[in-house]
């Protein structure tokens, strides 16, 4: 029983981790886009409806792409981890 | 005065996790094992140093008397000695996750030797040895070394304390980012919107000085305004 106690405690732990980190993620791609659009000479004077559409367009691409994926890394080390450590203290 | 108590709890802070950190994490000691043994051996209030109640060794008895396994050691030196208690450690704390102790006692057995040909091994443990309390170092593992003068690299300690300094800089970084974004931003507003009524104007910059008064600022912009 114990090891589900873990596993459920523990999963829970990794889900609050992927959530706030998510978010973080999520506010550092829409800062970066924020400024790319700001700092761009060509882009100034031009309207508001633009860069909201500019920035939703970014953040669209950024759901779907390789480091909004790489956030199930929060689940799989820690798991890698604990298997690893069962593995080494028990077998080898 | 109050930078004084301030810098005393962080202090007090930082020696805590210090202790707990070097009671949990694994050492190796290279040392030759003389005996190894199992003992009934009564816990009461140092139960904390000792297995958790369900775990494969916690329950063949009933009482507060268990039958632990014990590994008695010596130094290179040939005068200091350390007992290792030998337990599985169940699911919980410290997350060794060990339950082979019976295979750990005969592998120990196996590389006793005496002092004309003594035989050197590295054993695996946390914890410490506090005879005030009756506690003792829980062997993880135990590996036949080349010498007493073998230098070992402590990678699992490194690899473990190099991801909770990690685990700290993005902590820390996405507090920065939060503040930066989300309490700020409505700070400002805020600070702005007040402008004028100078004593409510200073409110806001008094609460809004640490950690703690941040938060509180911007929890208090999810009230209902007035």
């Amino acid at each position: 029983m114990g090891w589900i106690r873990l596993a459920f405690f523990g999963y829970i732990g990794l889900t609050i981790a992927y959530f706030l980190t998510a978010i973080y993620s999520r506010s550092v791609r829409r800062e970066k886009l924020e400024k790319e659009w700001d700092t761009d000479p060509a882009r100034e004077g031009a309207p508001v409806n633009d860069r909201t559409e500019f920035i939703t367009a970014g953040m669209l691409h950024y759901e779907k792409g390789l480091k909004k994926r790489l956030l199930w890394l929060i689940y799989i080390i820690p798991t890698l981890g604990f298997l690893a450590t069962i593995y080494f203290v028990n077998w080898n | 005065m109050w930078t004084k108590i301030k810098w005393g709890l962080r202090i007090f802070a930082i020696l805590i996790i210090g202790a707990f950190l070097h009671y949990t994490l694994p050492q190796r000691d290279i040392v030759q094992v003389i005996n190894t043994y199992n003992k009934n051996t009564p816990i009461g209030a140092n139960w904390m140093f000792y297995s958790i109640e369900d775990t494969g060794t916690g329950v063949e008895t009933t009482s507060t008397i268990r039958d632990i396994r014990f590994i008695d050691a010596v130094y290179p030196d040939e005068k200091s000695v350390m007992v290792y208690r030998n337990e599985d450690t169940g699911w919980f704390w410290p997350p060794y996750f060990k339950w082979d102790s019976s295979t750990l006692q005969a592998e120990a057995q196996n590389l006793k030797s005496d002092k004309a040909n003594p035989e050197w091994v590295a054993i695996t443990h946390y914890g410490w040895r506090l005879p005030i309390f009756s506690i003792f170092p829980n062997a993880v593992s135990v590996n036949a070394v080349a010498g007493p003068d073998v230098r070992l690299i402590p990678w699992v300690n490194i690899v473990i304390l190099s991801f909770m300094a990690f685990l700290l800089f993005m902590l820390r970084k996405m507090w920065l980012q939060f503040r930066e974004r989300t309490i700020d931003p409505v700070l400002t507003d805020a600070g702005e919107a007040w402008d004028g009524v100078e004593a409510r104007a200073d409110a806001v910059a008094g609460s809004t000085k640490g950690f703690f008064g941040r938060i509180g600022a911007w929890f208090a912009t999810w009230r209902k305004k007035p």
